[in-house]
């Protein structure tokens, strides 16, 4: 998947993730104030969560579980 | 319930925009200043779209007195290819842009409470703003401004009735609903196509260009813009800085820059992050099997390593190198001053869009473009330039917003045409009707291995060009086994042909283009051909496929002649 790391321990579920996802990957456990990803299939790497996390709660890589991203060379 | 309303939710509006990022947030913005109904959607969730908001948060600027000077500039480096209403047009913008746009909220750097303007070359100055809050702050004051917006919606096709744009199709992404939006007018602000292969820039897909094609609108320039970035493989990132080039090396430890460019150890030569020069290197290493590529900062401490990041404007790249390197420490573990790290070429954009007149509008009537889905980037100037990409997001957006609100106030609501809404539904909902035995993004994967590699779409020659369109029709032969169980599916099965189609009209038009010029270089026509080649590239769906066709550059009608 692309998001490779997701932190939950320092999430205070402020939701800045979930309002930014493009593909709705992310949603709002309301009760437990945590993000869950639910569409974890979906992610295209756009980066949006991991830059504006105030917690740093994510990692995301651009290789999408394919092992390898195609090579430019 | 009417015959409309089976179809989905119709919402009518005067003027609708769609995509939040810069370009569209700016269009919105200017168009309510009619006093005009403006509606805005975008996939993401408003304040957080687009590319602006996890960019450098710079923002080109030409003082009003040195525009002439800037557009003779672009114009003579552009070899008066350029298409000069637009850089007139984007150069006597910037100083208007720039001030609506503090008036509207962003949060520009400040001396002594004026805004800090900076020089960056010949005749262009930057400013720079608090990037990744930007659209929040923007999203503010179009609130206030009662711009009505909605979020998570992922627009995929246009309405039409007979000749004329009369709105949009949406699919909610978490409420499940098929929207219609109906419109006087339509501005297309989404992006272009990033084929989402590397991490950042890749929310763009391609969607605004696919959708307006399908309309019937022309898109041009499609052959030029495609770009590679030297970049942190495993970060996913590029390293921002002038002078990290002098630590990379190959895998027998030589110095590659230096190797190729002798001259560059001279008077400590800056060399910027898009420069080409470095992608040139790294590619003749790789392929006298002297790869991978390494950064080797060992040894240098945190000081010496962000020194490496000054840059032409003072505190700015220091500041993004420092970000990369707690990046790196942080995220991969890594410690730059004791391990080195591999660097390769990130392929970033297609390039390209809809055609778009000197106020915003397309070939279509009622159908407006600005930023990166529309052809902004013929205004030249481009080449790296710092702040340019967003500031020509303003501008567009601006100039759109207000011709688009303009064109509405005049014009009378035109209702959704039933029998194109209702096959335009049919065509976006046909996966829905199939099993389905490939995953979208398998197709988008299919794509990358067509637009990626730099034999196909750096060096470009014919028989490799055929050959990666052939991959391009395999990956849209495989759409067809593309099935969606939800709106999640569909919003995927759609951004994979919108990358498809992004990669084929860039491969086609450049097949088309027998000569070298600005990013476009064909092996088998290395030279600038201006006697058969002055001209841009237009596509056009003409019965049902894409119709290349020429346009000669009206040099003789613009300010400058060469």
């Amino acid at each position: 998947m692309a998001i490779r790391n997701f932190y939950a321990e320092k999430c205070n579920g402020c939701g800045i993730c979930v309002a930014c996802c493009p593909m709705d990957v992310l949603r709002l456990d309301e009760k437990a104030k945590k993000v869950v990803i639910k569409y974890p299939k979906d992610c295209i790497a756009c980066w949006g969560c991991e830059s504006f996390c105030p917690r740093g709660c994510f990692d995301v890589t651009p290789e999408r579980g394919r092992g390898e991203l195609v090579s430019p060379y | 319930m009417s015959k409309i309303d089976s179809l989905g939710t119709v919402i009518t509006t005067d003027v609708l925009v769609l995509g939040a990022g810069g370009a569209g947030m700016c269009a919105a913005l200017k168009a309510k200043e009619s006093n005009v109904d403006v509606l805005m959607i975008d996939k993401m969730g408003i304040g957080w779209s687009g590319q602006v908001p996890i960019g450098g948060g710079i923002l080109a600027y030409v003082y009003p007195d040195y525009v002439e000077k800037w557009a003779e500039n672009v114009t003579r480096q552009s070899f008066f290819f350029n298409n000069q209403d637009w850089t007139y047009q984007l150069g006597n913008y910037m100083h208007k842009s720039t001030m609506d746009l503090a008036n509207m909220g962003l949060t520009f750097h400040r001396d002594k409470g004026e805004i800090n303007i900076l020089d960056w070359g010949p005749h262009i100055h930057v400013t720079l703003f608090d990037a990744a809050k930007s659209l929040v702050a923007l999203k503010k004051t179009a609130n206030n401004r009662r711009i009505k917006m909605m979020d998570k919606i992922y627009a995929i096709d246009l309405l039409k009735n007979g000749d004329k744009v009369v709105g949009a199709i949406g699919l909610g992404l978490t409420d499940g609903k098929t929207y219609l939006f109906n419109a006087k007018t339509v501005i297309i602000a989404t992006g272009n196509c990033g084929y989402m292969h590397e991490k950042t820039y890749s929310s763009v897909l391609g969607e605004g260009a696919a959708m307006g094609y399908r309309a019937g609108a022309q898109l041009v320039n499609a052959e030029f813009s495609s770009s590679y970035v030297w970049g942190i493989k495993d970060l996913g990132k590029e390293l921002m800085g002038i002078y990290f080039y002098q630590y990379l090396e190959n895998a027998k430890g030589e110095k590659i820059m230096f190797k190729h460019f002798p001259y560059l150890k001279e008077n400590k030569q800056p060399v910027y992050t898009f420069d080409p020069r470095v992608i040139e290197a790294m590619q003749k290493e790789v392929q006298a099997g002297l790869g991978p590529i390494y950064i080797n900062l060992q040894g240098l401490n945190a000081k010496e390593i962000a020194g490496l990041a000054e840059d032409q404007v003072e505190g700015l790249t220091l500041l993004k190198g420092n970000d990369t390197m707690r990046l790196l420490r942080e995220k991969m573990g890594i410690d730059p001053s004791k391990e080195k790290m591999e660097m390769w070429p990130r392929y970033l954009y297609s390039g390209g869009g809809l055609r778009i007149d000197v106020n915003g509008k397309t070939t279509l009537d009622g159908l407006y473009a600005a930023g990166g889905a529309s052809s902004s980037s013929w205004s030249g100037g481009g080449g790296g330039q710092a702040g340019l990409g967003v500031q020509s997001a303003a501008v567009t957006g601006f100039v759109a917003g207000e011709n688009a609100a303009k064109d509405a106030k005049k014009t009378k609501q035109l209702d959704i045409d039933y029998n194109q809404a209702k096959s335009a539904v049919e065509r976006i909902m046909a996966p829905t009707q199939r099993a389905g035995n490939t995953d979208a993004y398998d197709v988008v994967y299919r794509v990358h291995e067509a637009v990626v590699p730099m034999k196909y779409n750096r060096q470009r020659e014919a028989g490799r060009m055929r050959e990666a369109l052939g991959i391009v029709e395999d990956a849209r032969k495989k759409l067809g086994g593309v099935g969606a169980k939800d709106f999640h599916d569909l919003a995927r099965y759609h951004s994979a042909e919108s990358m498809a189609m992004a990669a084929e009209f860039t491969y086609k038009a450049a097949l088309m283009r027998e000569e070298s010029r600005a990013g476009h270089n064909r092996v088998d026509f290395p030279q600038r051909d201006d006697k058969n080649w002055f001209k841009w590239i237009t596509i056009e769906q003409k019965n049902g496929a894409p119709h290349l066709t020429t346009l000669p550059v009206p040099v003789e009608k613009y300010r400058l002649q060469p």
